[in-house]
Order: structure tokens, then sequence, then C-alpha cells
């Protein structure tokens, strides 16, 4: 038995093929769905979703958004989605650091919010660069 | 012999032959009697399919040459524009096709949870409907010029939507987003306007994020009650035109009202649109979104989270990929009318050249034969001697 899984960005579709199971993280701590799963609506927390898929573990670093599971067919929408292979790990490293010292140096209510998110983000992509390790 | 200086009497036209004929007798009378002078000859329409400015005074072979060149280069940049556009537009109306699922399934799942959440008491901010006093335009346009129409267009549009507003008493706010409108209205200073300039040729969803984010802080501080977007909808390479599409709050047709209870919506809105049409460009429909195998009832979901929670997700993607499409909609728009416009600069660039090498030949020409009279008089003068 395996899942159909969708990963769906508003520019592109990031992944769609049949896997094994997945872990989610969502805002209510991690997830993992296996075949037959009841049907759910999930909402996504930034962070590192898993894909079994062979015995193997790919990660993908996604950005927030939704998950639709139904009969053994699972769509992810979220606002961006980054396998792992295609993360370069300087560049992530160096988004990090950028997003860190705008965190320090901002100020007022929405800059703030939207800095600790860019920091977010910058973490994430940085853990789904370093997995296959 | 009186010497008629008839400025409007011999014209080097490009007409028929057996005016010519009786135009060279002319020059051949005038240059016999006094020393030639190239007496510059207006020139009027000449061939009823292609008009000449009647007031181009032709003072000469070298300014019709730097001419004729000023015109061949200006043909060769307004072509490669011309093919530039024409690339990039496919890779716009690609953009928009593989966009695409997205928009469809978040609208599939939204309609779904919304079912079901109905008989629950769920306070979804973005479906908020109150009466309407504000209302926010978001008008796209283009970031460089030399696209036809387009920028005009759209502006006709929102200005129209403005005025209809007005009408009703309720006060607009603009939200400009690319450098033609943001110039327009900065012109307009009773207009209310934020400006967003987009450097981007391809709209990526982070923008369309960052246009997203500053709508939702404006509705939800019920800054605006209702939220609009004015945009070019791509209906083919041909032809686009200007819509404007209900963004906030989501709700269905006629159910926005004003304080006086009238509804506010303008003619011809659309509104959740799940509708996937595309001009002439049919691409074939991405297979997995159409494996539609949910041939059954849609069981009830399960909320891992509040449905509130959920909710509260969901909003923000939804807001982006509407406003993602418009963006590349529009962008799409302005390739096609860019191009169109660069195709029609081409054709009438070869036409004025074509016009004007015409006229220098027969200029030059005509210098010839003067020279060549001159001469002959000069010699038969001598020889009566």
């Amino acid at each position: 038995m395996t899942l159909n899984l969708c990963v769906l960005t508003p520019n592109r579709i990031v992944w769609d093929s049949e896997v094994k199971e997945i872990i989610l993280s969502t805002n209510s701590g991690q997830i993992r769905i296996l075949p037959n799963h009841v049907p759910a609506a999930i909402a996504i927390d930034i962070g590192i979703l898993r894909i079994r898929l062979n015995g193997q573990w790919l990660r993908m670093a996604l950005m927030g958004g939704f998950a639709r599971i139904g009969n053994n067919k699972i769509i992810i929408l979220v606002n961006d989605a980054e396998k792992s292979s295609d993360i370069d790990p300087q560049e992530a490293q160096k988004m990090l650091e950028l997003a860190e010292a705008n965190v320090r140096k901002v100020e007022g209510k929405r800059q703030t919010i939207e800095a600790n998110l860019a920091l977010r983000q910058a973490r994430t992509r940085i853990e789904a660069s370093n997995a296959i390790s | 012999m009186k010497r008629q200086r008839r400025r409007s009497g011999p014209m080097l036209t490009v007409a028929p032959a057996k005016e010519l004929r009786s135009n060279t007798a002319s020059i051949t009378y005038r240059f016999s009697s006094k020393p030639p002078l190239l007496i510059p000859p207006s020139f009027s329409s000449p061939s009823p399919r292609a008009p000449f400015p009647a007031s181009a005074i032709r003072c000469g072979l070298r300014d019709l040459r730097e001419r004729i060149e000023s015109v061949k280069s200006t043909q060769k940049i307004t072509e490669a524009m011309k093919l530039v556009a024409a690339a990039r537009v496919r890779r716009a109306q690609e953009a928009v096709i593989s966009g695409r699922p997205f928009a469809e399934t978040l609208a599939e799942v939204l309609c779904d949870i919304n079912d079901q959440l109905r008989s629950e008491d769920v306070d979804i901010p973005l479906m908020n409907v109150r009466p309407v006093k504000r209302v926010g335009l978001i008008v796209i346009t283009s970031d460089r010029g030399l696209c036809g129409g387009f920028n005009n267009s759209i502006i006709k549009k929102a200005e129209f939507r403005m005025s209809q507003l007005e009408k009703l008493g309720i006060y607009c706010k603009v939200i400009s987003i690319g450098k033609k409108g943001n110039a327009y209205f900065r012109r307009r200073p009773s207009v209310c306007a934020d400006m967003f300039m987009e450097g981007v040729s391809f709209p990526t969803a982070k923008e369309a994020q960052v246009i997203a984010d500053h709508v939702f802080s404006l509705f939800v501080t019920e800054e605006v009650d209702k939220v609009e977007l004015v945009y070019t909808k791509f209906v083919s390479l041909v032809r686009s035109d200007p819509v404007i599409h209900t963004l906030l709050p989501i709700s269905s047709k006629g159910e926005v009202l004003d304080a006086n209870g009238n509804s506010v919506d303008a003619d011809g809105d659309e509104f959740f649109r799940l509708t996937t049409k595309e001009g002439k460009l049919s691409l074939k429909r991405e297979k997995i979104m159409r494996k539609k195998d949910y041939g059954l009832p849609q069981p009830l979901w399960q909320f891992e989270q509040d449905p509130a929670q959920i909710l509260d997700a969901m909003m923000p993607l939804y807001l982006n990929s509407q406003i993602l499409r418009a963006l590349q909609e529009s962008v799409a728009s302005e390739l096609a009318s860019r191009m169109n416009a660069m195709s029609n600069a081409t054709d009438n660039a070869v036409d004025l050249q074509k016009n004007l090498s015409t006229v220098y030949n027969r200029e030059r020409q005509a210098k010839i034969t003067g020279e060549i009279l001159e001469i002959v008089a000069g010699a038969e003068a001598l020889m009566d001697f």
C-alpha cells in the first residue's frame, strides 16, 4: 500500500509520486502518516517534510501551508517548498546569518514578526540541506 | 517670362506616371529660366495607401538619407523587442498554467471545508462580510512602456470603478503595482494610493506574499471593507481584457453590501473562480489533478487542529494564489500587447522607409536631371556665340 503524494506550490508542482509514508511538522507537533489514514485536514507549519521512499528518507523544507489526506492520497499545499537536494548549503548558511542579523536590528511589530518568520525559514532550509549526512 | 514661384506647383509626388511627365515639363521650364534652385516642394498626400504628413518638407538629400538611416535602426529595435516579447509570452503562459493545480485544489478544499464548517460556529476573519464604507483597489500595471494600450486600458477601468464607487459614497484606496500605475497615481494627489514597485519580470510567490500580507492587514484592521483586484486578463495573444475580481471578503455574489444595502459588486466581477479556461493556448490538463476517484460523498474530515487554525493556515494560501495568478496574467497580457505594438511599429517603419526611399530617389533623379539640363543649356548658350 502506498500513498500518492502531491506537493503543490503556487508556482509549480514540486512532488507528485507514490511514497510509503511521510512525516509532517504541524503546529501541534510532528505527525506521521501511513497508508489508509483517516481523511483529515491538517495545517502545516514552517518545517521539514520527511518522505520515505524505497527505504530511503528524503527531506523537503516546507514554508507553511495545508495538507489534505484522502483515500491514500495526500495533497500538500504550501507557499514554498524546496527539496534538500536543491538547497545549496553555503547559500542557506548565508541566508541564515542575514536573517539572524535582521532579527536583531529590526523594530516595529510587523517587521519583527516578518523577521522572525524569515529566520525560521532560513533555519528550516539549513536543516533540510544538512539531512543527507 | 514671368517667373512664377509656384510653391505648390511641381509636386514631386509618388503618384501615377501621367502626372510625373507634366511635372518634369514644368521643371524643365523653370530650370531654364533661372539657376537651378532646389525649391523644396511640399509633398501632399500621394498614394491613398500610406498618407504622408503633408507638412513635411524635405530639405535635401542629406536629411533624407539620415532620416532613412534612423528609421532603419528604429525598425531593428522594434523588431528585436517584438521577438523578445513573443518568446517571453510563452513562458508567461506556462507560468500561469503551472500555477493552476495549486489554485484549483485550494479552491476545492476551501469549498469542502466551508461546507463542513457551516454548521459549526467558526469565525473566519477573511469571510467577514461587513457593510462596505471603504474599498481597496489593487491596480496592476506594467513597469515598462512600449506596450500599446495596455496600461491605458487598465487605468481607465480603475478610474471607472473609482467613479462608480464614489457615486455610491464609498471611499476608495488604491494600491498600485507597477511603475506606470505608480506614476499615474502620483500625479493624482486626490487619490489616496499605496505604491508598490515590481522590479521583476516574472512574478513569484514571494512578491505575491508581500502584497497579500499588506492587503490582509488592511482588511483585518478594518481599514478597508472590501478588496478588489483590477488586472488584465489574458484572453488570447491578440486580446486581453481588464477585469475586476473581488479578493476579500470571500463570499458569494451579491452578498457584499454597502451601508445602504446596495450591492457594490462591479459588473462582470468574478468570484472565487474555479474555472480554468485559457485563451487559445490549450495545454493538456495535468493528469494527476484529473484523477478524480472521489466518486463517493466526501468523508468527514478529521481536523488535526482547531478548524479555525486550519482555516487560518489556508487563507494566506488563498490570497497568495489569487494575487499571484492576477500578476501572472497581467504579465502575460503586457507581453502580448507589447508584441503586437512592436509588430505594428515594425510594419509602419517598413512602410515609412519605403516612402522615404522613393522620395529620396526622386529627389536625387531630379537633381541629376537639373544638372544635366544646366550643362546642356550652358553648352547651347555658348554655341550661339
